[in-house]
């Protein structure tokens, strides 16, 4: 990996954050195609057969340009590292992915920002997933006390082609949270998204998922967990239209609330074409009675039974 | 020993128990038969505490635990096991076994238990406990689940539904595997095979005690005399 030399302290920083953080350090390594940002500089670039990354610093953050050539198949994902390790300040990041045919690749990226008490992280995301092609984007964080993040993501998915979006924010502070996805679907292309949340103190969470089926045979499946506890407030939009042939869609969503949260999910389906189909389901409140009472029966308090369970909603086991 | 005393429950305003007075000793197995809606899972549910009766109490070795929450009963060695196990999304057979780590049993009892109820661990140990299990496979682990937990009390409401044709193989295997670890079952269920599995029985019927003793017996008089009160 390319480091800069003015700049290795700051890399050891995010290094050191990382394993604080229990996060896999193996993905500094020079076999993973990466790019590591810290504020509004690049101080990581590293690239292997296959994969172009390009990155150009911008006024308060980075500009960076993912090209996935045809037929690649990476062993490790592709780590997107974005840092900020002041406490205030504001970064903006925009990267541009291209996956060409054919090729199956994996996204960790990971956004640390441990000490942040007043910061504003913005993030603008375009995916372009080629005929055939296969991408896995797992989208970790590490915040500190006081982040506002705005993120949007555009997905363009190829005829059968296949994205997977995780988004976990689960261990931190959400505090001001707004997170967007938009994805449009062409013939048999599959979309997969599943956003888990975790609201606390007087945190406020917005997330939007959008599908738009056009292509015939096309399948998207959104999925949202949310716990909101104390003041926190979450709102959360699906959003799926079925305009191709035979497209299939389902939106689900699940809410846990506890103390004086304030929750809400609005499901939107929309279908323009007798042949399309979709589906929602959501669930919203306290969690469920038989699940509490059959766990204390094993000896757990209700704390410790709604512990486990939430763990499990919010995939921590 | 393990006591019901008069207990009585009502429910927006209709008796669902009357005059219940069960004694469980320690190394007995017993079932509480009857048909749908006699008030089985009522007492159950009693025992357990998720349900207070409207009189009467429910008495450990002497003591009066009829105010006693459910985890504070599970604490005394009361567990059940619920005729419809609750699924948990994203906790894995293994973690929901554990307790999520709290019960300290090693992977080999794991194993030994869930191949006890006939679930290969390699298969079952890191699955989710959610609706992609059969019911017939939630209710395996609910078994399995107990016998990790080795309780004083195990009260099993109606094991053997939603099971296969082996069901009755393994309420015997499992039954079996109590007795040796010492664990008192109470068993719910409508169907006298299973019930005749036990050394006693109740007979209960439209929330009253019709008939008490050796399971064989009550067995016999519930084959000959059905139920003629009104269901609940």
């Amino acid at each position: 990996m390319a480091i800069k030399v003015d700049l290795t302290r700051e890399y050891e920083a995010l290094v050191e954050a990382y394993q604080r953080e229990g996060l896999d350090t193996s993905l500094f390594g020079d076999r993973i195609a990466a790019i590591i940002i810290s504020g509004d500089k690049i101080i990581g670039l590293n690239n292997v057969p296959g994969v172009e990354i390009k990155g150009e610093e911008i006024e308060n953050g980075v500009r960076a340009e993912v090209r996935i050539a045809d037929n690649v198949k990476l062993p490790f994902p592709i780590h997107l590292c974005t840092g900020y390790l002041k406490s205030e300040g504001y970064q903006r990041v925009i990267f541009d992915i291209n996956v060409g045919r054919n090729s199956k690749v994996k996204f960790t990226s990971h956004c640390i920002f441990p000490y942040a008490k007043d910061f504003t992280h913005e993030a603008i995301t375009r995916i372009k997933i080629g005929e055939g092609s296969s991408v896995l984007y797992n989208d970790e964080h590490v915040h500190g006390e006081g982040v506002r993040m705005v993120s949007k993501t555009e997905a363009e998915v190829g005829k059968n082609a296949r994205y997977t979006g995780k988004f976990t924010l689960t261990k931190h502070r959400a505090k001001e949270l707004k997170l967007e996805m938009v994805a449009r679907l062409g013939e048999r292309a599959v979309l997969e998204l599943e956003t888990k949340v975790k609201a606390v103190k007087d945190d406020s969470v917005e997330i939007k998922e959008v599908a738009y089926l056009e292509g015939a045979h096309s399948r998207a499946n959104l999925r949202s967990t949310a716990i909101a506890f104390d003041r926190a407030r979450v709102n959360v939009i699906n959003e799926a239209y079925g305009f191709g042939d035979y497209a299939k869609g389902h939106v689900e969503c699940h809410e846990i609330v506890k103390g004086d949260a304030d929750v809400q999910t609005v499901p939107l389906l929309r279908v323009k074409n007798d042949k399309a189909e979709l589906t929602h389901e959501a669930s919203i409140g306290r969690i469920n009675e038989a699940q509490l009472i059959q766990l204390m029966a094993k000896g757990l308090t209700e704390d410790e039974a709604a512990e486990l369970i939430i763990k499990g909603l919010l995939g921590e086991w | 020993m393990l006591c019901l005393r008069n207990v009585e429950y009502s429910q927006n305003g209709r008796r669902i128990l009357r005059s219940i007075n069960m004694t469980f000793r320690d190394g007995i197995s017993y079932s509480i038969l009857g048909p749908n809606g006699a008030g089985k899972s009522t007492i159950a549910r009693i025992l357990m505490g998720e349900l207070k009766p409207t009189s009467g109490q429910v008495l450990l070795d002497g003591e009066d635990i009829t105010d006693l929450s459910i985890t504070e009963r599970a604490k005394l060695g009361i567990s059940m096991a619920w005729q419809e196990p609750a699924r948990y999304e994203g906790v894995t057979v293994r973690d929901y076994l554990t307790l999520g780590g709290k019960l300290k049993v090693g992977e080999d009892e794991i194993k030994e238990v869930l191949e006890l109820v006939g679930l290969p661990y390699e298969l079952y140990a890191h699955r989710f406990v959610d609706k992609n299990l059969s019911g017939g496979e939630r209710k395996r682990i609910e078994l399995a689940s107990l016998l990790l937990l080795r309780p004083r009390y195990a009260i099993l409401d109606e094991p053997d539904s939603g099971l296969d044709i082996t069901a009755g193989k393994l309420i015997e295997v499992i039954l079996d595997r109590f007795r040796k670890c010492g664990t008192t079952v109470i068993l719910i269920t409508h169907h006298e095979g299973i019930a005749l599995k036990t050394d006693f029985a109740y007979f209960v019927c439209g929330g009253r005690i019709i008939r008490k003793g050796l399971s064989r017996e009550v067995v016999e008089y519930y084959k000959n005399r059905r139920c003629s009160f009104a269901e609940g």
